[in-house]
């Protein structure tokens, strides 16, 4: 069955339009106005001041949605429980960096403004590597024991390999300092909060693009009935082990396209960007906005971003009489998460795409629901 | 030398693993929120010791406060999900632990709390030829005293064999007359004292401070060498990576100079992962369609 409720009278003919992109005008029509609005309605807040700061704000929830892709689909999709997807960004952000700072690029390569957009799929293809490593032991086990290699490849790599070696390249000791001006993509030097907010865009509806056309495809199947039962889709024919580690690559392939965005969104690139925290960060977020689907990593990302920058706001008029709740605001933070997700997680578990499912059905089908 | 400070290290890592062991054989669930009840366990060891309660007695009322939390705990966020599949009680716990530890940095803030008067003395005792400072002696008989207790537990009393049933199969459990949400209201009692004491013998080394909660989760290829829910196990590997860790900090770091130490039990346990992915002595389940 397709996702979407079509109007009545609507019917599909046959397999071709079921799994189609448009299933109807209306689907279209809507798709291009969501469109307009991310990519002409939301950089057209940047006039004022208040309104770029609000344009850095989404920009933080494209970031919090890339990364969350990659999430949805090992967690959602694959089901593969993975708590250091943060590992995989760090090693996008690294290799970005690297590439961009260290690379002996050839002259005209500098010119045209080729080196980071290069670098991004490098990143891609690094991250995504790195990943099908630690992917490797999911070929055994499943469930919390992957909960466990997957940490390990959080402090392995986050801890270990760039604290300690890769931070020390060039000597500067903790962080990478990027200059102004280091980043660029074809004529465009990449430094306002627009042009990030762009490269965020364009790169987020990519994404989302490539996901959306995996999952209705065969290895989108193939993830969908290993998570459903891994011993079924055996027997069916699935070859369980490579698409295990397939998956593995295009999350980390995602989460490194993430990481070298985050390159031109940061001054200064340094091991403390990608705790532990931000994994599990991630994990929340997919579980807030509804798993197994793509509207849920990104419904969850604005939701988290959005309330936290909520909590903020309303920290600073408070702190005027109790000046402690600033200072602690960190901790406050963490409760609420840590609630957010227990909360959801036991009151409405299919999260917050599934209440959008069923607004639109609602909507879909009105006046006559029945 | 490092063999003697490895045992004694992994002394500190039974015990926390321990923890970590017991409420995966009573529920079935991987508590990661392990950490910040040991940090929890800690912080309310220390402010019982700082109102001038002796030691030993403020670690007793800790119990008490752990088993009052515990089933706190139960009653309010697991009671609604006994039934749902394992992992969302694993993510329930992972929200949990941001829950206690955001609670417990803005309840006692984020500076590293020290026991004065100290509760050991600093001066090693000389056992034969080797010296051992007090802290990783008595975290040592405790947790084989605690080994023996919840071996005993487990094997010859009706709570403890009704929890196994329940990790075993919750469905049949029920369906037998045992009480899920007493077993696991037991489960996270017992965790929280369990992790209690674990907390109030480490703030006792470093003082208490985040990195507590940490050390909860460094436990953890000790739990996955020994088998997720074999309590022996928690002891051998809590050793055995102990020892592991202080072989590796004293051989290796010529070669990759850093962190080997801390980062050495988490590669050793991807790879133990690729090929002894129960452990050695977990139960190893045959899964059928």
């Amino acid at each position: 069955m397709s996702s979407v409720w079509l109007p009545c009278g609507d019917y599909h003919q046959n397999y071709v339009e079921d799994q189609g992109w448009w299933q109807s005008k209306f689907i279209k029509g809507k798709m291009i106005l969501l469109l307009a609005i991310v990519f002409i309605g939301i950089p057209s807040l940047a006039v004022s001041p208040e309104g770029e700061y609000w344009v850095s704000v989404a920009t933080m929830v494209g970031y919090t949605a890339m990364g969350a892709l990659g999430v949805q689909l090992l967690i959602g999709f694959a089901g593969l429980l993975t708590l250091g997807h943060a590992a995989f960004i760090a090693v996008g952000a690294y290799t970005s960096t690297m590439l961009v700072l260290q690379f002996p690029w050839p002259q005209f390569i500098v010119d045209w403004g080729l080196a980071y957009p290069i670098s991004i799929v490098a990143a891609g293809v690094a991250a995504g590597l790195w990943s099908v490593l630690f992917g490797l032991p999911s070929a055994r086990v499943k469930g919390f024991y992957l909960i466990l290699t997957t940490m390990g490849a959080q402090f392995i790599t986050v801890d270990f390999v760039l604290t300690q070696y890769v931070s020390q390249i060039g000597g500067r000791g903790q962080a990478f300092s990027l200059p102004p001006g280091t980043i660029k993509i074809g004529p465009w030097v990449i430094e306002s909060d627009v042009q990030i907010y762009y490269v965020m865009a364009v790169l987020l509806t990519l994404m989302v693009i490539v996901l959306a056309n995996l999952i209705r495809s065969k290895p989108g199947r193939a993830w969908v009935a290993i998570r459903d039962n891994d011993i079924a889709a055996e027997a069916l024919g699935i070859n369980i082990v490579w698409y295990k580690l397939l998956s593995f690559f295009v999350a980390g392939f995602m989460a490194g396209v993430a990481g070298s965005f985050w390159v031109c969104n940061t001054a200064a690139l340094s091991p403390e960007h990608f705790p532990w925290f931000l994994s599990l960060w991630l994990v929340g977020v997919i579980l807030i906005g509804g798993v197994g689907s793509i509207q849920g990593a990104i419904f969850g990302s604005i939701f988290m971003v959005v309330i936290m920058e909520l909590l903020q706001m309303a920290a600073i008029p408070i702190a005027d009489y109790y000046p402690q709740v600033l200072f602690s605001f960190a901790y406050i933070k963490d409760m609420a998460f840590g609630l957010a997700i227990c909360a959801f997680l036991i009151y409405e578990p299919n999260g917050l795409a599934y209440r959008w499912w069923q607004a639109k059905n609602y909507f879909n089908l009105w006046p006559f629901s029945y | 030398m490092s063999l003697t400070t490895g045992i004694m290290v992994g002394g500190i890592y039974a015990l926390v693993a321990l923890g970590w062991v017991l409420i995966y054989k009573c529920s079935g669930v991987l508590n990661l929120a392990m950490g910040e009840l040991t940090l929890i366990g800690a912080y309310v060891t220390y402010t019982f010791h700082q109102m001038g309660v002796p030691f030993f007695f403020a670690v007793l009322l800790t119990l008490l406060v752990g088993i009052v939390l515990g089933v706190l705990t139960e009653r309010i966020f697991l009671d609604k999900l006994i039934g749902e599949p394992v992992l969302t009680v694993i993510m329930v716990t992972v929200g949990l632990s941001f829950f206690f530890k955001g609670a417990a940095q803005f309840i006692w803030g984020a500076d590293t709390r020290v026991f004065t008067p100290p509760v050991f003395s600093i001066k090693p005792l000389e056992v034969g030829f080797l010296l051992i400072s007090p802290v990783y002696l008595w975290s040592f008989i405790l947790a084989i005293v605690l080994l023996l207790v919840f071996v005993a537990f487990f094997k010859y009393t009706r709570w403890g064999l009704s929890m196994q049933a329940t990790a075993d199969d919750e469905t049949a459990a029920l369906s037998l007359g045992v009480s899920a949400r007493f077993v696991y209201a037991a489960a996270w009692a017992i965790a929280f004292m369990s992790a209690g004491v674990g907390g109030a013998l480490l703030g006792n080394i470093n003082g208490i401070n985040i990195s507590v909660a940490y050390l909860g989760l460094l436990v953890l290829p000790a739990v996955v060498l020994g088998g997720l829910n074999s309590v022996p196990g928690a002891i051998v590997g809590g050793i055995l990576i102990g020892l592991l860790q202080n072989f590796a900090g004293t051989y290796l770091d010529q070669f990759f100079p850093g962190g080997v130490k801390e980062i050495a039990p988490f590669v050793f346990m991807v790879i133990f992962l690729l090929f002894k992915p129960y452990g050695l002595w977990g139960w190893e389940r045959i899964e059928r369609v």
